[in-house]
């Protein structure tokens, strides 16, 4: 098998209602109501009444018959604009949510990581939410044991792993959620815009981190709205535009030119 | 090889389960630390509010409206009853609770939903030892001994659990899409506190009634739990009992099937 991730005619349906916001019980008893109350003023009284009330539902379709193929130790970008999809697209990767159709073959360990830190417990100690977070990311305790020192030396708060993360700074928060994620080591991980987190000099080393990773023959999928970091990272790229697959190419430099030339318009 | 497809998590649904099995412990000693760290207040906090419902119902009930304990103390009674029915509470309005109050992870991570109510029954059960270390106290205080039939009562805990994990896991489901049973479940508690025989005895509910009040499986629960405690002098209603049981059981295997059967799109929906 050459391929780390098939992805094939995958597309999601969401249902959107006007009308309602579907948020409560009285809400779908009044929706009920005036069903049955317009049912027997047709039959009864023979008159067909709009109701301006009326909930009325439309399909939305987040991702339309999308496939490409991502080849194992590739790096792939995903560009779009907002509501292009991707969002869906990583979220059916990570199996928070399910396809409405279609299919994704997936070869080998895979790990996804839509935000850092979650699960973070603040009255618990960094120590407690290294093992917590790492165990609600799929890492095994083994390995977590294993990779502890590794993780808290990176994340630069040796000092402070025994106090509860409620005392924190906000810096030294994302650095030790982003030290735990960095460690997962799957064959194949998917990545969404965490990159930029710390100062500068933890910027750095992260994207040193992330180069680590991606030498080691990892595959990543990489959604990130910043440019400079995909032509640094990428080399495969896809464009979704309104749930559609627009384009899968290798040359970085035309994905990026489609996708900001979206963006911008040159009038 | 792993195939994502519409309706895939269904597949190895138990499995996945036990693959994360270090997650449920991760879990469960979040919730235990958080709750136990500041060690007097934690622990105390487990106990203080069973033995203070204790006192004023037995303050009200036992003294006040003078009800009959059939000899035994008062207070012991009303403990008995306290205790399965905090227990049952606790698990009610924790479960219900539980994808609101973890969205942050259910819109983030994947895996098996299920992890959260049998991590609040760990949780509960914990919970329920310290409170019930209280129990034992008092009946060595008051000289109770206990009879071979508290072997039964671990039957009563799991009956009580079962009922509420249930019952917890279809308003779990419900509160996702619809908020209103954040408001109920509290309003249901507060009342059933009353309905259920926490403090009195089911003996004093008149015959004719007797029917109608094992209508509600806490009754029969608590009069099993305190059947096990003093068999001699608290007969067991069986009929009540088989009910309460039958209800259990059935409420834990419809509550798992709504649960996962809107599993996959409790992401979508929250």
């Amino acid at each position: 098998m050459t391929y780390a991730i098939k992805v094939d005619h995958l597309s999601k349906k969401y249902t959107i209602q006007h009308g309602a916001s579907s948020g409560s019980l009285k809400e779908l008893v009044e929706h009920y109501r005036r069903k049955i109350q317009k049912k027997i003023s047709t039959k009864v009284f023979n008159n067909t009444v709009v109701d301006p009330f009326e909930v009325t539902t439309e399909d939305f379709w987040a991702l339309n018959n999308v496939s490409f193929e991502i080849r194992k130790g590739a790096k792939l970008g995903v560009m779009g604009r907002n509501g292009a999809g991707k969002s869906t697209l990583l979220k059916i990767l990570s199996r928070i949510t399910e396809p409405s159709s279609g299919s994704i073959r997936i070869d080998g360990s895979i790990s996804s990581l839509l935000e850092i830190g979650t699960g973070f417990h603040p009255e618990l100690s960094g120590r407690e939410n290294v093992f917590l977070n790492g165990a609600i990311l799929g890492m095994k305790r083994v390995d977590i044991q294993r990779k502890f020192d590794e993780i808290v030396e990176f994340s630069e708060i040796e000092q402070f792993i025994d106090t509860p993360v409620k005392r924190y700074s906000s810096g030294m928060y994302v650095r030790l959620a982003f030290s735990v994620a960095s460690h997962l080591e799957p064959d194949i991980l998917i990545l969404d815009e965490v990159l930029a987190v710390g100062d500068v000099a933890f910027q750095k080393k992260s994207l040193k981190k992330m180069q680590d990773i991606s030498n080691s023959g990892a595959t990543i999928v990489f959604v990130n709205h910043g440019i400079e970091a995909i032509k640094q990272f990428c080399d495969q790229a896809i464009v979704l535009q309104k749930g559609k697959l627009v384009l899968n190419t290798t040359d970085i430099n035309q994905a990026i030119e489609l996708y900001t030339g979206e963006t911008y318009d040159p009038k | 090889m792993q195939i994502i497809e519409a309706q895939t998590i269904a597949k190895d649904y138990w499995k996945n389960l036990w693959k994360r099995r270090e997650l449920l412990y991760y879990l469960a000693r979040r919730d235990l630390i958080v709750r136990y760290k500041q060690t007097f207040v934690g622990v105390a906090w487990v106990v203080i509010k069973p033995f203070l419902t204790m006192v004023v119902f037995t303050v009200i009930f036992g003294q006040l409206a003078n009800m009959d304990s059939k000899g035994l103390p008062y207070a012991f009674i009303v403990y008995a009853g306290v205790l399965p029915w905090f227990l049952f509470a606790s698990l009610l309005a924790t479960t219900s609770d539980c994808l609101l109050a973890n969205s942050g992870m259910l819109t983030k991570v994947y895996f098996p939903r299920l992890i959260f109510p049998i991590n609040i029954f760990i949780v509960s059960m914990v919970d329920f030892v310290v409170s019930f270390s209280l129990l034992v106290a008092m009946m060595i205080w008051y000289q109770i001994a206990p009879s071979w039939q508290i072997i039964f009562f671990p039957v009563f805990i799991l009956m009580t659990a079962a009922f509420a994990l249930g019952l917890g896991m279809i308003a779990a489901t419900l509160n996702v899409k619809y908020r209103d049973f954040q408001q109920l479940i509290p309003f249901i508690l507060q009342l059933g506190i009353y309905l259920s025989p926490v403090g009195y005895l089911n003996a004093i509910v008149p015959r004719k009634w007797e029917v109608i009040y094992s209508l509600n499986p806490m009754a029969g629960i608590i009069n099993g739990f305190r059947w096990c405690l003093a068999p001699d002098v608290m007969p067991l209603y069986w009929p009540g009992v088989i009910f309460a049981a039958v209800v259990s059981i059935t409420f834990l295997i419809i509550g798992i099937k709504v649960f996962r059967a809107a599993e996959n799109s409790f992401a979508d929906t929250i």
